[in-house]
């Protein structure tokens, strides 16, 4: 049987391209070598916000007494946690499933390689047999990137060094833990153990946190968290692996810190090995990312991709968009793929969000705008619910077209609220419209018409 | 009959001391026609006109006419575009003496076109506000717009910011339909590129639900693409393009409607020819003595159609898809080809009217649509349609018909055949008759007993004319 298209990866982009596709009428196959869902659903963005909560929950019994409750002889307990995840993870995974059935998607579970482009179409082999179809969509994901420091590789495969799929499932809270790369994965994870129990250290190549985020937010956040215990060594290099530590220098100095478990989540790098694009002339760039336009296309015809595969944003709601805009293109409906509103969230405690510039890529962009800046005790219900928070909304407006170009905060609920202002960027609704809005009272959210009135 | 279609309508309005300055109006030309599109200005504001130059060329949807100046000196002002949509009647332009006061000859509410005024916006509002009652012909909005009046009617009805309308008519003007579907869709553009986008100019629009963002507005046309290497350049060839015509654009949509709606059956026949043959030598040698006019064998066609119809009324009559009206009168439509396309005047009566007669018709007639300046009254009202391709060498062909008629005659030229005559083989000169019908109401036998009759009387083209 030949395939109207054929999918290479079952994460986000995968699935949700398979199921949009199907819905259009099309006949699709889809491959994944690991587990439908990809990371996302089975070793990063979900699983994570299981153990987070967990870890909420347990901090919300240690500072219960300052909002009037009394909780004693509290504790976390590791192994349920990873049960309760795992039980989290199987039914999503199990739903994705269901929705692919539902739509009449055929799923190999095996590793695909591209073979050639024939007369009939595109030849994707799996274990020896082979599929044809006549449009291409590759979403194979990306991997953690494992720099060749010294020690590092021994370390990974002693168990001593992990990566974000192995470190969800540790069942037994290291007492000490070594996280090198404080991006989002390692922030959220810091958290996660800083609550649970272990002493956390935090080695940062930049002089930041969170990497592309508003650096006061950076800043609250960091400061926040060495009050909570977490170390940070910021403009620090790992030089290093022994087997029970981290050597990293800062200003020439050599520093080593001991740690039962080191984390390495400096980043991620598009998975592009042993595909066979070379087979049909994919191009990718110098990281191994594929080159696709605004339409998702490839340099090769009725090639796609979308996904972290692009290497573009790498967040798996990028990816959902991606593929849809790919599968609209493929269906005859033109449609362009816009990064200009695309939230991102940490959802460390208090929770980082934001969406659009910050201040630093609009003065990079020579940008004509202004900010203002409120404490998000400016929200009654933000009071009312976070004893001592000191939480920020920063929202950035473009002088010129009296838009909205960029909102950054930080401060619990910040993620439910982030895409109201994505929202407001993607739809460049001005200031003036925007002040028309009702928002619902008493909510966290309404830090945001405080910040439109402020202009 | 026809004069009064082509009269030109002064309308002197007397303002003081000045009344020598002349108003042309748009004429009104036939009963159904409210107004007309100006098609091109001859004379701009300024030049001095002498009686019989053309000031401006309009059209119906059905014909082009020029409009020839009837008075002499300056053109002193004109009120409307090439692509303005004219209500009939309204002053167009004036001629005059320099220095005259035209004020008054203005249509209710319009403004000089040539005449930008420097207004404040909030004045300009007032001012449109203040109009929004009249029938207004105000070729500019608030903004300086090139607007049809009958896109700001609409746009005040359905209250709609004509400003952001993406006009598509001549040089940038916004038309009715640009209002239709900017009240209908509503503006493609997001609010904070609204201040800098130019309803002219053609966007490559990349935002929510293919709005047209800032950054598009900034861009311009362009947008980022990988080109596949796989798509070979397609070999460009050099070519003209031409928006279709009010007339081209009626002719399509009729031929369509008419292939598309009925069950058309073409038959072909043909006759011996010798007879009208014969009879137009003796016509043509004789005309001028006789004082007939130069019959030719079109008209001879004509007139024999005309004659056998009434004998086969369902081929004389109108199928709207429920009933069929079948006429006692033949009102001839002949299609004549024009520079500006085909078009089909109509000889009412020509049952009842002499091949003479029908003769002079025809030939005043096809006059007519060749320059352009018939009167659209007598392009309706036909009941049957004779098309003649004979002269072009055509064998046969498959007319289509007129809608709602129910046949047409195609005449095909004439061809030298032989036929056996008491064992003799013997030359003959035969002419080709295609005819189209509507099968949905007429059975092709009754349509070739037509045939067969008509092929009798043009065999017997004399006795045909002395019944």
């Amino acid at each position: 049987m030949k395939y109207d298209l054929i999918i290479i990866g079952g994460g986000p982009a995968g699935y949700l391209g398979a199921e949009r596709a199907a819905a259009k009428g099309m006949s699709v196959l889809l491959f994944e070598k690991r587990n439908l869902g990809g990371v996302c659903l089975n070793e990063g963005c979900v699983p994570s916000k299981a153990l987070l909560y967990s870890a909420k929950i347990y901090d919300y019994t240690k500072h219960s007494e300052q909002y009037g409750v009394k909780v004693t002889g509290s504790s976390l307990d590791q192994e349920t946690v990873i049960k309760r995840k795992n039980k989290v993870v199987k039914t999503l995974v199990t739903g994705v499933k269901g929705a692919l059935k539902k739509h009449n998607v055929t799923v190999v579970e095996k590793t695909a390689r591209i073979e050639k482009k024939s007369v009939e179409g595109f030849v994707v082999s799996a274990d020896n047999e082979f599929y044809t179809g006549d449009r291409l969509l590759i979403c194979s994901g990306s991997e953690p990137i494992m720099p060749p420091i010294p020690g590092l590789l021994e370390g990974y495969q002693k168990g001593f060094v992990l990566t974000n799929r192995e470190i969800l499932d540790l069942t037994k809270i290291p007492e000490t833990l070594v996280i090198v790369g404080g991006g989002v994965i390692g922030l959220e994870m810091a958290s996660y153990f800083n609550s649970a129990g272990s002493k956390v250290t935090v080695v940062e190549m930049l002089d930041k946190i969170g990497g592309p985020i508003d650096d006061e937010i950076a800043e609250l956040l960091r400061r926040e968290y060495e009050k909570k215990g977490i170390t940070f060594n910021l403009g620090c290099k790992v030089t290093s692996f022994t087997e029970k530590s981290v050597v990293f220098e800062k200003d020439g100095k050599t520093f080593e810190t001991d740690a039962e478990k080191v984390l390495v989540s400096i980043g991620r790098k598009p998975s592009t090995k042993d595909l066979g694009l070379e087979n049909i002339g994919v191009e990718k760039d110098k990281r191994g990312a594929i080159i696709t336009d605004s339409m998702g296309r490839t340099n090769v015809a009725e090639v796609y991709a979308a996904g972290d595969v692009n290497g573009v944003s790498m967040l798996a709601h990028t990816a959902y968009r991606e593929a849809e805009v790919c599968i609209n293109n493929i269906t005859g409906k033109k449609d362009v793929m816009r990064y200009s509103a695309i939230p991102s969230v940490i959802y460390t405690n208090p929770e980082v969000a934001s969406v659009g510039e910050t201040e630093a890529t609009a003065k990079q962009k020579n940008m004509d705008f202004e900010s203002v800046t409120l404490s998000m005790k400016f929200s009654g219900r933000y009071v009312a619910e976070n004893e001592g928070g000191n939480g920020i909304c920063k929202v950035l407006r473009d002088k010129r077209t009296n838009r909205i170009i960029g909102v950054s905060l930080i401060g619990n609920y910040a993620s439910e609220l982030i895409y109201g202002a994505a929202m407001m960027i993607e739809t460049q609704m001005t200031v003036e419209d925007l002040k028309e809005l009702v928002f619902p009272h008493p909510t966290v959210c309404e830090i945001l018409r405080e910040a439109l009135f402020a202009f | 009959m026809l004069e009064s279609n082509s009269v030109q309508f002064f309308v002197p309005k007397t303002n003081g001391g000045a009344d020598m300055a002349t108003a042309v109006i748009m004429p009104r030309q036939g009963n159904t026609v409210e107004s007309c599109v100006v098609s091109k200005w001859h004379k701009k504001k300024g030049d001095k006109v002498n009686i019989g130059d053309i000031l401006f060329t309009y059209e119906t949807d059905k014909a082009t006419f020029d409009e020839e100046a009837k008075t002499e000196g300056i053109l002193l002002e004109t009120y409307f575009e090439e692509g303005d949509d004219v209500p009939c009647l309204l002053n167009m332009c004036v001629i005059g003496e320099p220095g005259e006061d035209i004020s008054s000859f203005a249509p209710d509410g319009a403004k000089s076109v040539n005449e930008e005024t420097e207004k404040p916006k909030e004045d300009i509002k007032e001012e449109i506000k203040a109009q929004t009652d009249t029938l207004s012909a105000q070729t500019y909005g608030s903004d300086g717009l090139k607007i049809s009046p009958r896109a700001k009617a609409l746009a005040e009805k359905t209250n709609v910011d004509v400003s952001y309308a993406n006009a598509t008519g001549p040089n940038g003007r916004v038309i009715e339909r640009d209002i239709q579907v900017l009240a209908k869709e509503g503006l493609k553009v997001t609010p904070a590129a609204k201040a800098s986008y130019d309803q002219t100019a053609s966007y490559n629009p990349t935002g929510i639900g293919g709005r047209v963002t800032e950054d598009d507005v900034k861009r311009g046309s362009i947008i980022e693409t990988v080109a596949p290497v796989e798509t070979k350049a397609v070999a460009v060839t050099e070519y003209t393009e031409e928006k279709l015509s009010n007339i081209r654009k009626l002719i399509a949509k009729t031929m369509h409607a008419s292939i598309s709606e009925m069950a058309q059956l073409t038959m072909n026949a043909s006759f011996d020819a010798t007879s009208i043959i014969n009879f137009r030598t003796m016509v043509k040698a004789n005309s001028e003595r006789l004082g007939l006019a130069n019959i030719t064998i079109n008209d001879i066609v004509i007139y024999a159609v005309a004659k056998t119809l009434l004998a086969h009324k369902d081929l004389n009559a109108h199928f709207n898809g429920e009933s069929i009206k079948r006429f006692n009168a033949v009102n001839m439509g002949v299609a004549i080809d024009t520079p500006r396309g085909l078009m089909v005047p109509t000889v009412f009566n020509s049952d009842k009217k002499s091949l003479n007669d029908i003769s002079a018709e025809v030939k005043d007639l096809a006059g007519r649509c060749k320059s352009g300046n018939i009167s659209p009254d007598l392009l309706t009202g036909g009941t049957f349609t004779i098309t003649n391709l004979g002269n072009l060498g055509i064998e046969s062909f498959t007319p289509v018909i007129n809608p709602p008629q129910t046949a047409i005659l195609g005449v095909c030229g004439l061809v030298t055949r032989v036929k056996d005559e008491n064992g003799q083989v013997k030359p003959y000169q035969a002419m080709g008759l295609s005819l189209t019908i509507d099968h949905r109401v007429v059975d092709g036998a009754p349509a070739a007993r037509f045939l067969k009759d008509l092929c009798a009387n043009l065999e017997n083209f004399e006795i045909l004319l002395a019944k």
